[in-house]
């Protein structure tokens, strides 16, 4: 495990760059503190206190690699400001994809600065509680995280007194167990409550009102593991990296027919270059993208300079998700991936809303009877409606990105589906899964 | 390491100023952190203080006031602002699980929803765009595309007096027959007879249809009736009383007419502690029952009389020999101190045919050869004679048969409609069976005579082709010129409907008027007639009908007079029969699957040639067995939640329920449940659980709102329920779906208080069985204070009031209003009260501490050194001042 692609050299790696010189020895204290393990936390704690370490996520331009791709510093503060005895950092590190790998493999391979990053978010926003949320089937990671904090603790980088200062920064590493839906943060809070995992309907934020009802910042593994080097190079080199609205580098899980692969890539980063990382297309022609997880996008092959970073990705009708990117040939059929895709997302539903318990399992359905040669003259109609519905009345994000496979497969594959809807052919001669099928579903974690 | 997340403490006791000459001063009414009150004000939203400063948001163009913290939702309610839920339970903050509260807020392009968006001042939000009511009506579609579940079954709403078929098939199938007639005796008095002369409209609409075949409910009555009757003859056991009779009113009414109508006024109207005396004009009482329906099909002793003695036990007076008009009038009743009269004389007056030589000798009235037949004797020459009976109804089927057992030599019906189209289509197979020549789709144009004796010789038809649907929904004949054929006979028997006899109308029975179709003219609602304390009911008011819809006519008329005998304003009936008896709306939900098939138990019959000859009842009534084999047949697709559902009414509001069951037009035969919702699909069939008490837990008819789990956690502390399972199948039920009994269910009942749909109710059949012995009552109240339905109350001079066991007995409303503290929360209120007291430094008098409490704990705090969990500053010194004073 541990193994990222090689990227050129001209791209800066934020969130792994210690992972060569750890290769091993992962858990080895000493050896990261000299590759520049906690540098940033003594910057932070020394130099820069709290208001300075939020102003300096601030103006990096660091945006949540959750998904979303809200702004770090805004949330930050957010909490910062919010009166309370009690505020919480939550790690979200649970994964919740199972076809991505990109969170744990950062992890295995460098805890130090998540670690770190962490603290100093804690630090920030006058925390003293950090939780890391795993998952608890992840034993090994959970015994070297664990193995990392306290091995922090007893040098003093975290604990009752951070680098002497004064500050008590407690980090605790959580397993949970869980579904797909612990990788939206009000679920995670409740499931770290030891509530079930049902969303929350926002506003209230939770860095108003999160984990035990007190402000709460949920980050993603990614967003703090980029906050050292952040704090250690400055706000200044990390906006340089990548493209404007959205600096830094993200994790990509590359999946495609002649390879696959992790990949630390700058934000902005045009999708042929990703395509072309993952190993190209191999002898047959690209169909389609697959752009972020199972309720990603399907894009063609026309929008591969799209750049991957948060708002462009939106406005194509994908989005960065869960870091995954699987790239189609003309074997897939656009129908068939994006029922099953529907079938994934409406079956890991937490099933509290209408919209997403019964409006999923009928999208499915819809598309079911498109993909089996059996639709009612309506479908297609309905299928439109029904995603319009959904989207505008969910209550979380994964409901209303659920219908993103089915919406951009409309939305880029039309003739496709009338193919399917009013000729009763599938032109890639499917309707059985095809190979990228077999990712995105639970079976193979 | 994993545990080591605690809820944090985040206001620290602030320190007492401990001065040894002030007595401490020890706050006692703040709630405890973990107080009912105290989650109460912190979870509840309209528990939040209400001072908060006073904002004004516009809703819907309409300036509103509100508090600061308040969600729009609160806002708008308490200005009178409808926003549909079905999620948001007023003692809890917003879930946000239904979606049904969205709004927009100007300037925001997602819809917020109402039960969480907290109102802001100067918002402008609208609540009912098209847009909003899209996604709302989406929204009730998906539900319904899951709901497995009935609101009023069919059967009961296409039954004319509205039987609880699912409650006495319930019973049925639990063999007990008097429990059966007692549900059924609620809407109908006469079981038995029903059962052998009803059309059963009920069973056309029978869901059971869906998987195999309808449940024979009107056989299924008649056995339970039989078995009463059986009861009453061989061990004088008297009939159930549906309700509690009554104390006597005093007043006295007087019925006319001892017909289905009559009879069961006068029941109802016993029932009401009423004194009844019912006139007949005729020797026996029964009217149509006696003197229309032949022998075969309602043996008059062992059936029709028996049933009567129900009538007569309860004090019933049956005059007979006395004709209204002729022996004496309405003046004399009302004369006669009968503070009301009900007129339900019955139609009697064959209708004309309106062709030549139709009083020839030979044509004869059909209820008049009826008459004579059910006396017991032929109609002279009828033997081996040729007839010819034209009609389709039932009298006309009467008829046929009744020719045939008498011997006539060839037996013609002739109708001008189709087949399926004839008010007895289901029993003419038996009659075509028995010998009998159908003819269908002519009319007669005219009698042949012979010249000389005037005899009737045959009879002219013409053939009638089928037109457009008339009012009725049959296709209208139109004769078809140049088809006309004849059919020799010796008699002609008309059975083509009757209307009532109206000549008693007039002096002595003035101020009584007909309408212009010859029939009494009464309120269908009131039943009053246009003479203060005359009401007529049944056939003379609607004209010729089914027995079933007689004696619903009747009932109805007895609530009426009863409500004038009492003095009660008779408008108010007409809101109070609407509520009880609700007009259909259906939801358009999922067909039934996954039931076993299991035909019908046919009831068996006599072979034709063995029962053409004589007057034996030609059915073979059920074994026992196959009565309860039967009503177990029985989906039980009724809701309990009829009137309180959310659902329901939502679903009306926004369309999504129809009016009918029936097909539309042109759109073949089945349901129309299975078409309308645009999302059906797979769907849920959940089992149905009965095993606790009070509670009946229904998960096919649970919209997952979450109500009952999060008023169970959160208000009552037991939190029996949550979401189980993932994805589609998710459903809120008791972990593993275990019985109640099994949870820490306290049986409080708020869970079926707050549950939008049917899903938890009440068990208000369970609860009628209750009885109060008040001779041992020693008058304690707990009853009153445990029971969390309002059964049971005190009153002013604390005496116990029961409600009377007819009235619904659970008080939803008052229910929802009552705050009641529960066991749990008692129990999380008191237990450690000596340790917080201990850590706040309150003072623990030795001598009131119960000896129970373990010593360690007594003298701990006696020491003054409480402070366990070092996170209450000072508080051991104030203890250890206060006690060393």
């Amino acid at each position: 495990m541990g193994a990222f692609l090689k990227t050129p050299k001209e791209w800066p790696l934020v969130l792994t760059g210690r992972a060569a010189a750890l290769s091993g020895s992962a858990g080895d204290l000493d050896l990261a503190v000299r590759n520049g393990a906690f540098e940033g936390l003594r910057r932070a704690v020394r130099d820069l206190g709290p208001t300075g370490t939020i102003a300096t996520v601030a103006s990096s331009g660091l945006r949540g690699r959750g998904g979303a791709g809200f702004p770090t510093g805004e949330k930050w503060r957010a909490a910062a400001n919010q009166p309370a005895g009690q505020r919480y950092v939550v790690a979200n590190g649970y994964g919740a994809d199972p076809s991505v790998r990109t969170d744990a493999t950062l992890l295995a391979a460098d805890p130090w600065t998540l670690v770190e990053g962490i603290t100093i978010a804690a630090f920030a926003i006058g925390a003293t509680e950090a939780i890391v949320a795993v998952r608890a089937e992840d034993t090994a990671l959970v015994t070297l995280l664990e193995g990392a904090v306290l091995a922090a603790e007893e040098a003093g980088f975290l604990g009752d007194d951070v680098l002497g200062s004064g500050y008590r920064v407690t980090v605790t590493v959580r397993p949970v167990q869980g579904a797909y839906m612990l990788g939206e943060e009000t679920v995670l809070l409740k499931a770290l409550e030891g509530k079930r995992g049902q969303p929350e309907q926002r506003p209230p934020y939770p860095t108003e009102r999160g984990l035990f009802g007190r402000p709460t910042v949920v980050n993603n593994v990614q967003t703090l593991a980029a906050v050292p080097w952040l704090i250690r190079e400055g706000a200044q080199a990390f906006a340089a990296i990548g493209s404007k609205a959205s600096p830094g580098t993200a994790l990509v899980q590359l999946r495609g027919p002649a390879g696959a692969g992790i990949a630390e890539v700058p934000l902005g980063t045009p999708l042929a270059e990703l395509v072309r990382l993952a190993g190209g297309i191999g002898k047959r022609s690209l169909k389609a993208l697959l752009v972020g997880g199972p309720t990603g996008g399907l894009l063609p092959a026309d929008l591969l300079a799209t750049p991957y970073e948060f708002d462009a990705l939106r406005e194509v009708g994908a989005h960065i998700g869960s870091g995954s990117i699987v790239v189609a040939d003309d074997r897939a059929c656009i129908v068939d991936l994006a029922r099953l895709l529907t079938k994934f997302s409406a079956d890991e539903a937490c099933g509290k809303t209408i919209p997403c318990r019964i409006g999923l399992r009928r999208l499915y359905e819809i598309g079911d009877r498109v993909a089996t040669g059996t639709p009612k003259p309506t479908d297609a109609v309905l299928m439109e409606d029904l995603a319009h519905d959904i989207v505008a009345s969910g209550l979380c994000e994964h409901e209303r990105l659920a219908t993103l496979p089915f919406t951009s497969g409309m939305r880029y594959f039309r003739s496709e589906l009338d193919d399917h809807l009013l000729r009763s052919t599938c032109p890639a001669g499917v309707c059985h899964p095809i190979a990228v099928g077999a990712a995105a579903t639970p079976g193979s974690r | 390491m994993a545990d080591l997340i605690v809820r944090p403490d985040d206001a620290p006791l602030p320190r007492r100023d401990a001065r040894p000459d002030v007595p401490a001063v020890y706050d006692t009414t703040t709630p405890r952190e973990d107080s009912l009150a105290e989650r109460l004000i912190t979870t509840q939203s309209p528990q939040r203080p209400q001072r908060t400063p006073p904002i004004r948001i516009e809703v819907d163009g309409r300036i509103v006031e509100g508090f600061e913290g308040q969600t729009i939702l609160e806002v708008c309610r308490d200005n009178g602002i409808e926003i549909p839920t079905l999620c948001y339970e007023p003692k809890l903050p917003g879930f946000g699980a239904c979606r049904m509260c969205v709004c927009e807020v100007e300037g925001e392009d997602q819809p917020p929803i109402s039960c969480s968006r907290e109102a802001e001042a100067g918002m402008v939000v609208r609540t009912q765009t098209d847009e909003l009511r899209r996604i709302r009506r989406t929204n009730l579609e998906l539900i319904f595309s899951d709901h497995n579940a009935y609101c009023l079954p069919p059967c009961q709403n296409k039954c004319p007096s509205h039987i609880d078929i699912p409650g006495f098939l319930k019973a049925n199938a639990e063999a007990n027959w008097t429990e059966s007639t007692r549900i059924f005796k609620r809407t109908i008095p006469f079981p038995s007879v029903l059962g052998r002369v009803c059309p059963a409209p009920c069973e056309e609409h029978c869901r059971r249809d869906e998987v195999d075949e309808a449940i024979a409910i009107r056989d299924s009555h008649r056995y339970a009736g039989d078995q009463v009757i059986r009861a009453m003859l061989d061990e004088g056991i008297d009939p159930p009383l549906p309700f509690e009779r009554q104390a006597p009113s005093g007043r006295r009414a007087a019925v006319i007419g001892s017909g289905p109508a009559g009879m069961s006024a006068a029941y109802y109207l016993l029932l009401a502690g009423h004194d009844v005396t019912v006139f007949e004009r005729d020797p026996a009482p029964g009217g149509m029952l006696r003197y229309g329906i032949p022998q075969y099909r309602l043996p008059k002793v062992e059936v029709l009389e028996a049933e009567y003695e129900s009538v007569v036990r309860l004090g019933g007076r049956i005059v007979c020999n006395q004709e209204l008009g002729k022996d004496f009038t309405l003046d004399d009743l009302q004369n006669r101190g009968f503070d009301s009269v009900v007129v339900a004389i019955g139609c009697y007056d064959t209708n004309k045919l309106g062709i030549p030589d139709e009083d020839a000798d030979g044509v004869i009235d059909g209820l008049e050869y009826l008459r004579t037949a059910t006396l017991g004797l032929t109609y002279p020459g009828h033997a081996g004679s040729r007839v010819v009976v034209v009609g389709g109804g039932f009298t006309s089927m009467d008829c046929v048969r009744t020719s045939v057992r008498q011997g006539a030599k060839e037996v013609t019906l002739v109708y001008r409609r189709d087949m399926k189209d004839m008010p007895a289509a289901g029993e003419v197979h038996e009659a075509i069976e028995e010998g009998v020549t159908a003819i269908f789709q002519a009319g007669p144009t005219r009698v042949i005579t012979d010249k000389k004796t005037g005899k009737v010789t045959g009879i002219e038809f013409i053939r009638m082709q089928l037109g457009e649907p008339d009012a009725s929904g049959r296709r209208r004949p139109e004769p078809a010129p140049g088809t006309e054929f004849v059919i020799p006979c010796d008699r002609v028997l008309l059975a083509i409907g009757q209307g009532p006899d109206l000549t008693w109308i007039g002096p002595g029975s003035d101020q009584v008027e007909a309408t212009k179709n010859r029939r009494l003219k009464a309120d269908a609602v009131t039943f009053e007639t246009t003479r203060p304390g005359v009401f007529g009911a049944g056939d003379v008011r609607i004209g010729a009908a089914t027995v079933v819809q007689a004696i619903a006519e009747g009932r109805r008329a007895a609530y009426a007079v009863d409500a004038y005998l009492k003095g009660n304003d008779l408008t108010a009936i007409r809101t109070r029969q609407t509520l009880a008896e609700p007009q259909p709306e259906f939801l358009s939900i999922v067909p039934f699957t996954g039931e076993i098939k299991e035909p019908r138990y046919r009831l068996k019959a006599l072979e034709p040639e063995a029962r053409n000859s004589n007057y034996i009842e030609y059915e073979i009534p059920y074994t026992r067995d196959e009565a309860v084999a039967e009503s177990t047949r029985c989906l039980q697709c009724t809701c309990e939640a009829i009137g309180f559902c959310d659902l329901r009414r939502l679903g009306i509001e926004y369309g999504t329920t129809l009016k009918t069951l029936e097909p539309q037009f042109h759109q073949g035969a089945g349901y129309r449940s299975v078409t309308e919702n645009r999302f059906t699909g797979y769907n849920h069939d959940y089992v149905r659980d009965d095993s606790h008490a009070f509670i009946l837990r229904e998960p096919s008819r649970c919209i997952d709102c979450g109500r009952c789990a999060n008023v169970c956690a959160e208000v009552v502390g037991a939190a029996c329920y949550d979401f189980m399972r993932i994805g589609f199948d998710t459903l809120v039920t008791t972990p593993l779906d275990m019985s109640l009994n099994d949870t820490p269910c306290v049986s409080c009942g708020r869970c079926a208080e707050t549950c939008p749909t049917g899903a938890l109710m009440p068990k208000p059949r369970v609860l009628q069985k209750y009885e109060v012995d008040e001779s041992r009552c020693i008058l304690c109240g707990i009853c009153v204070d445990a029971c969390p339905y309002d059964a049971v109350r005190d009153s002013d001079q604390f005496e116990l009031s029961h409600t009377s066991r007819e009235e619904p007995m659970i008080d939803l409303l008052a229910l929802a209003s009552v705050e009641r503290e529960t066991e749990m929360s008692y129990i999380r209120r008191e237990r450690d009260w000596a340790e917080r007291a201990r850590a706040e430094g309150r003072l623990l008098d030795q001598s009131r501490l119960l000896p129970v409490l373990p010593p360690s704990l007594v003298s701990g705090n006696g020491n003054g050194n409480g402070n366990g969990h070092g996170h209450g500053h000072g508080t051991g010194n104030g203890s250890t001042h206060a006690h060393d004073r």
